[in-house]
């Protein structure tokens, strides 16, 4: 029992009763101690149910009563099945509150089992560390701001904030495998005159920003790609550069089209002006409208990049004219600006005529091309009816001798007829063996067809198993991980190993106990059986001699009195065995009976009474007092 | 913690003994950390001495990739194992890992500020006197008897100071009594997670 009391203990001990170090066991626990560790194990169990109950027992009785009975109603409803009551705390028996206290210590959550059972994931161990960040933030005390020490002026007095601000940062680009030719004046820009990429910006807050832009950029194009290449590249059966290339291509071709599909109506509108920037936009709506959503990025941005560029000189043109003087005299600045809007107007204006100018231009070649058509149309016609005429002629010129000229004409076709027969016999007999050989050619391609399309399912299945296997073991890598921080994290209990040793070692006590119980069963079963076999036999020979004894007697009267000394004997015999069977079984009971006095002992009837008959003349007292009270007030 | 195919590329290099010896590299690694922390971008960040002697191109590659893994460690909050575990993989030997890590240690609180400072914040409330109104009548009504509330709150933003002056009937007052509650409540509840 001395193993359990300590479980008992430093379970209790763990959910926050004070337990002095001086007990040691369930027997000396006082009544104020029990009811401590057992509201203290409700209120872990169910908080619910164990907030409403006191963690110590009032002075008066009748309240130490009511207390009694609502824990004993609380535990019931936890799930003790034992007896219990408010005796159970006010007048302990040990046993009893050792079952009670055994079940609530079996009923406590168990938090450390339950996180090792479910490993838990990144975003629980993430949101943990936040909870505990959150925590130490709040145990801070706020401080007015001449106050502050160092320490909390991470969380109370931060500086400026900046928002999130990007911007493009120019990289050299790698050179992969043998040196790439590069242009000479590239590669001196990126030697002498680019600066490294922490002083590209001119502000410095927004390279935190730009650097982790463009690192996430570069993944997501990464994980893009490889998603693209596995779904799609990798049916096509091209090398991922012929892939790139082919769908750069396929782009361009689409691009094309739909600006030559866009164009048709808009050109019919160019010869009123000049075609504005909202048509570009029409343009590229129709464009979205109907373009693959993964083409809608590449080109719009182009569109866009195009755009901003024009836009960007135009504005870069005009900035540019102003004079970077110094003076700073306002007639100077008035005159400058004057000239400035003077230029600014002669500027629009050109731009306008040129505008016009275009139009007219483009408006007169279009004429130019049709006019050209037209004549090499006409042209066509002429050659035509010349050939006609000439045919014509011919004929009319053999017109005269016509029968002559009739059978010229039948041998003239004969012999031809028979060439073409001659040709045609000669093309079947070229034509056989190269079918045959344009058939085998096929089989073999047909073949080749089904092999690579069977390497391309293997590879496809190895891709994903290699997928699957590489995210398995980085989940165990990381499982791995957080397991050993819970470890680590873990209280290191000492006393763990020497609970698992006592355990040990009581279980080869309870195994050295069991066989001793069986060798003592084997020799009582030993015994019983001996006892049996004499018995047997002692019945055997006494049936034999009686027997014997009994036909002798008939005749001889010593034989006779012998006899009946013999029954004699054996009914004392019989008596003998049954009382020394009694006694046995006397022996047994009285041991029963001694156990039961010790228990009964161990219950502490007579401490117990005597309390019982003091809290009773409490109660009788505190009830007179009150009734004195009632009838004074 | 992933890195992209240049900025591996990048500390490969930075890694690789035959590309940078072990007198560049704590100068190098430092270098990095600096440009990163310093509060303008100094070009000449790159132009010392120990560093003269190497390829430049290489060298703002390696800077680049280096100052990439170096924010990217601090966004995570990676520990020794992580980054341990990141740079063997790059072919890191022992001894530059045991150069990076100490240097980002000592660092790491001030990146940790830099990366912290980049967001938006609502201004602090420090303090708050009030005063109570009684609105007994008006023109139109005679007997109003309502009481309003004058609030202004005192707070803090960047460490200026600001008051916000608002006033309020006593439900309002209740509202935001309640909601301010509510606020600290869910403030504490993500405390014990």
């Amino acid at each position: 029992m001395e193993e359990v009391d300590k479980i008992l203990i430093h379970a209790l001990k763990q959910v926050g009763t004070e337990v002095s170090e001086e007990i040691d066991s369930v027997r000396q626990f006082s009544s104020e101690l029990i009811v401590q560790a057992v509201v203290r194990c409700i209120q872990v169990i169910d908080p619910g149910l164990g907030s409403s109950l006191p963690t110590s027992l009032p002075p008066g009785m009748s309240a130490r009563f009511r207390v009694g009975m609502s824990l004993a109603q609380a535990c019931q409803e936890i799930g003790y099945k034992g007896e219990i009551g408010y005796q159970t705390f006010l007048y302990s028996n040990e046993p009893e509150i050792r079952s009670l206290l055994m079940c609530l210590v079996e009923k406590l959550p168990r938090e450390g089992a339950e996180t090792s059972d479910q490993p838990t994931g990144k975003s629980v161990v993430l949101q943990r560390g936040i909870a505990a960040a959150i925590k130490a933030q709040l145990a801070v005390p706020w401080l007015p701001t001449h106050c502050r020490l160092p320490l909390n002026i991470e969380t109370q007095s931060p500086e400026a904030l900046h928002s999130f601000h990007a911007q493009p940062l120019r990289l050299s680009p790698f050179t992969k495998g043998p040196e790439k030719k590069q242009l000479k004046v590239k590669k001196n820009y990126q030697r002498d005159i680019l600066p490294p990429v922490t002083a590209q910006l001119s502000f410095h807050t927004s390279l935190m920003a730009s650097l982790l832009e463009k690192h996430t950029d570069e993944l997501s194009a990464a994980q893009e790609w490889d998603n693209e290449w596995n779904s799609q590249g990798l049916l096509s059966r091209l090398t991922p550069k012929e892939y790139r290339s082919r769908k750069l291509t396929r782009l361009r071709k689409r691009v094309k089209e739909q600006l030559r599909a866009a164009e048709v109506p808009a050109s019919e509108s160019a010869f009123g002006g000049s075609r504005s920037n909202t048509d570009l936009f029409e343009l590229l709506q129709t464009f979205k409208g109907s373009a693959l959503s993964d083409l809608i990025l590449t080109k719009g941005t182009h569109f866009t990049h195009t755009k901003k560029f024009t836009f960007e000189q135009e504005s870069a043109s005009v900035t540019n004219p102003i004079p970077s003087g110094h003076q700073s005299e306002s007639d100077i600045q008035d005159r400058q600006q004057m000239e400035l809007a003077a230029l600014q107007h002669q500027f629009q204006q050109l731009c306008s005529d040129g505008d016009q100018l275009t139009a007219d231009m483009k408006h007169i070649s279009v004429t130019n091309t049709q006019m050209l058509n037209e004549l090499k149309q006409s042209e066509l016609g002429i050659s035509e009816k010349e050939n006609k005429m000439q045919v014509k002629k011919k004929t009319i010129g053999l017109l005269p001798d016509a029968d002559d000229n009739l059978l010229k004409l039948q041998v003239l076709v004969e012999a031809s007829t028979k060439r073409l027969v001659n040709l045609a016999s000669q093309w079947e007999k070229h034509r056989a063996p190269h079918m045959d050989e344009y058939r085998t050619l096929k089989e073999i391609c047909s073949n080749h067809d089904l092999e690579s399309s069977r390497m391309m399912s293997e590879i496809r299945s190895l891709h994903d198993k290699i997928r699957i296997s590489t995210e398995e073991a980085r989940k165990k890598e990381e499982m791995y991980k957080q397991l050993v921080t819970e470890l680590e994290n873990l209280p290191q209990d000492v006393s763990r190993s020497a609970y698992t040793q006592r355990i040990l070692e009581i279980v080869s006590n309870i195994k050295k106990q069991k066989e001793e119980i069986t060798k003592i069963l084997s020799d009582t079963k030993e015994l019983q059986k001996e006892i049996n076999n004499l018995t047997g036999k002692l019945d055997r020979t006494f049936a034999v001699t009686d027997e014997l004894v009994f036909k002798d007697a008939k005749k001889d009267e010593s034989v006779r009195k012998s006899y009946k000394y013999l029954a004699a004997l054996h009914e004392s015999c019989n008596q003998l065995i049954q009382t020394i069977e009694e006694t046995g079984t006397i022996l047994r009971e009285i041991r029963d009976l001694e156990e039961q006095i010790e228990t009964e002992n161990g219950n502490k009837t007579v401490s117990n009474l005597e309390r019982i008959l003091d809290d009773y003349k409490c109660i009788r007292h505190e009830n007179s007092a009150l009734a004195a009270k009632v009838r004074e007030g | 913690m992933e890195l992209s195919e240049s900025v591996q590329i990048g500390l490969r290099s930075f890694a690789d003994p035959s590309c940078l010896d072990h007198t560049v590299f704590p100068a190098l690694v430092d270098a990095s950390f600096r440009s990163l922390l310093s509060a303008h971008g100094d070009p000449g960040v790159l132009d010392q001495p120990e560093l003269q002697h190497i390829d430049r191109v290489l060298l703002k590659q390696s800077h680049a990739a280096a100052a990439t893994f170096i924010l990217e460690a601090t966004k995570h909050n990676a520990d020794r194992s992580t980054i341990s575990s990141c740079l063997e993989e790059l072919n890191f030997s022992a001894e530059r890992i045991e150069i990076f890590y100490n240097t980002y240690q000592t660092h790491k609180k001030e990146l940790a500020r830099l990366l912290a400072s980049i967001g938006k914040r609502a201004p602090h409330v420090n303090d708050v006197s009030w005063r109570l109104q009684y609105h007994i009548k008006n023109g139109q009504v005679d007997k109003v008897n309502e009481p309003s509330y004058l609030i202004s709150l005192n707070t803090e933003n960047e460490g200026s100071s600001e008051d916000v002056n608002f006033t309020c009937t006593m439900e309002q007052l209740q509202d935001l009594v309640g909601k301010l509650k509510d606020a600290a409540k869910s403030v504490e509840k993500a405390s014990q997670m």
